[in-house]
């Protein structure tokens, strides 16, 4: 019931007695709130614990309108665990050295970038 | 009836009495005239005034008429038995003690509005005076008032000087006093807060479930002692679900998890009593726990990141 973040937000709990923590996949298959039936595609489940001699996993869940106002509003990281995402590979060292190296140059944009590749 | 002895003594007692009551009906009589008459000519409008009082004074003059008619009644020589007047008087009576609570409640407003009327002005305590006066606030070279608005009676902020008049000075009680909560007020209240956990302890708890004639209630209900571990964790548990996220668990949140489910779980509490020496008067001896939580004094205050969950520790 998120009008501004397009989504409904939730609590999840889960009751499995006799089975094992319930993957996300699963739970994410399960039809939620039959009246606003969505497809699994836009629903994002989260922060599952079981609770101490099993049987109860409580979590919570966002199901959002669509898939785009899910690409913008979720953060990142849930993004790319379902792969709609791929954040850069560059290191922290490798950033913070190109930075080091554009504090010393001034001039225009090219030669910036050219000189970030020969230092 | 009674003897003709105690009549003859008491006969000229009776004469004088019955002489006072005559001139005493007589000056009355003159002076319920004179009011009579004042009403009729309608010197005392109460149209303005309050209906309570307006009820009041109706439902006791109805009371009035009622028992000098019982008197009358009565002196002629009728019995009072089952009389109709008896009943009025008694719904008169029962309606006016009913008044009474809301005439307690008005009795500052009517107080105030009578001492208004006598004097012409507002008493100096008055917290009505303490309202805000824009126009004190110009510059007046002889006097320079500043009264602030004041939601409670009895505070007064920056009370001020009255202009020009020389009254006395009152000094405004805006700095806090220092408070000397001696060594002695402290051991009390120490030995208060240990005489009501002594008295929730499970001991007390059976005796007193042994000598009271209540019946017996088996209920599942949470640990009487929520201990402070749990509050915590509950705590932790509602904002996690409210903001959707997980919290972690240090190192030392998690052996105070670990310590408080062992002292439960345990059969620590089948031999273990608390303490109740707070009743009984010996030694008090410290369970575990109280030790324990009482240890550190600093406090880290790197990782105190998490914004909102932590609490002051």
């Amino acid at each position: 019931m998120h009008g501004t973040l397009k989504r409904k937000q939730m609590v999840i709990d889960v009751l499995h007695r006799g089975r094992a923590t319930v993957p996300k996949t699963e739970i994410r298959g399960v039809p939620f709130m039959p009246k606003c039936s969505r497809l699994p595609d836009v629903i994002f489940v989260f922060g599952f614990r079981t609770h101490f001699g099993g049987g109860k996993t409580t979590g919570s869940g966002m199901i959002y309108d669509s898939l785009d106002s899910a690409k913008k509003n979720e953060p990142k990281h849930r993004l790319a665990r379902r792969g709609l995402y791929e954040k850069k590979k560059t290191s922290r060292k490798q950033r913070k050295e190109h930075k080091n190296r554009m504090k010393k140059i001034r001039g225009t944009a090219k030669a910036n970038a050219g000189a970030g590749k020969k230092e | 009836m009674a003897a003709p002895e105690v009549l003859e003594s008491d006969l000229p007692n009776a004469v004088a009495l019955l002489k006072n009551l005559q001139e005493q009906v007589m000056a009355l009589t003159a002076q319920v005239q004179a009011l009579t008459k004042k009403v009729q000519a309608k010197a005392y409008p109460t149209e303005k005034g309050l209906s309570l009082l307006e009820v009041k004074d109706q439902l006791l003059l109805m009371y009035l008429m009622d028992l000098s008619h019982l008197i009358l009644h009565k002196a002629s020589g009728g019995s009072l038995q089952g009389h109709a007047a008896v009943l009025r008087l008694v719904e008169i009576r029962t309606v006016l003690e009913k008044l009474r609570p809301l005439d307690q409640k008005l009795k500052y407003q009517i107080d105030k509005l009578v001492k208004t009327a006598v004097t012409g002005s507002l008493s100096e305590n008055d917290p009505l005076r303490f309202k805000p006066h824009p126009s004190n606030l110009l510059s007046k070279l002889s006097s320079e008032d500043e009264e602030e608005d004041e939601a409670e009676e009895g505070q007064s902020g920056a009370s001020g000087k009255k202009s020009g008049k020389a009254k006395k000075y009152v000094p405004p009680r805006l700095v806090p006093v220092h408070y000397d909560e001696t060594e002695a007020e402290r051991e009390k209240k120490r030995l208060e807060r240990a005489k009501r956990r002594a008295l929730s302890s499970s001991v007390i708890r059976e005796l007193k479930e042994q000598y009271s004639d209540a019946p017996e209630e088996i209920r599942d209900a949470r640990h009487p002692h929520v201990t402070r571990q749990s509050q915590e964790d509950q705590h932790r548990i509602n904002y996690e679900e409210s903001m959707m996220v997980r919290l972690s668990v240090s190192k030392r949140e998690k052996g105070r998890r670990k310590r408080a489910n062992i002292m439960s779980s345990q059969l620590h509490s089948l031999t273990h009593f608390s303490d109740i020496s707070a009743l009984t008067g010996g030694t008090p001896h410290l369970d575990e726990d109280q030790n324990l939580t009482k240890r550190r004094k600093k406090v880290p205050k790197k990782g105190r990141k998490k914004k909102g969950f932590r609490r002051r520790r």
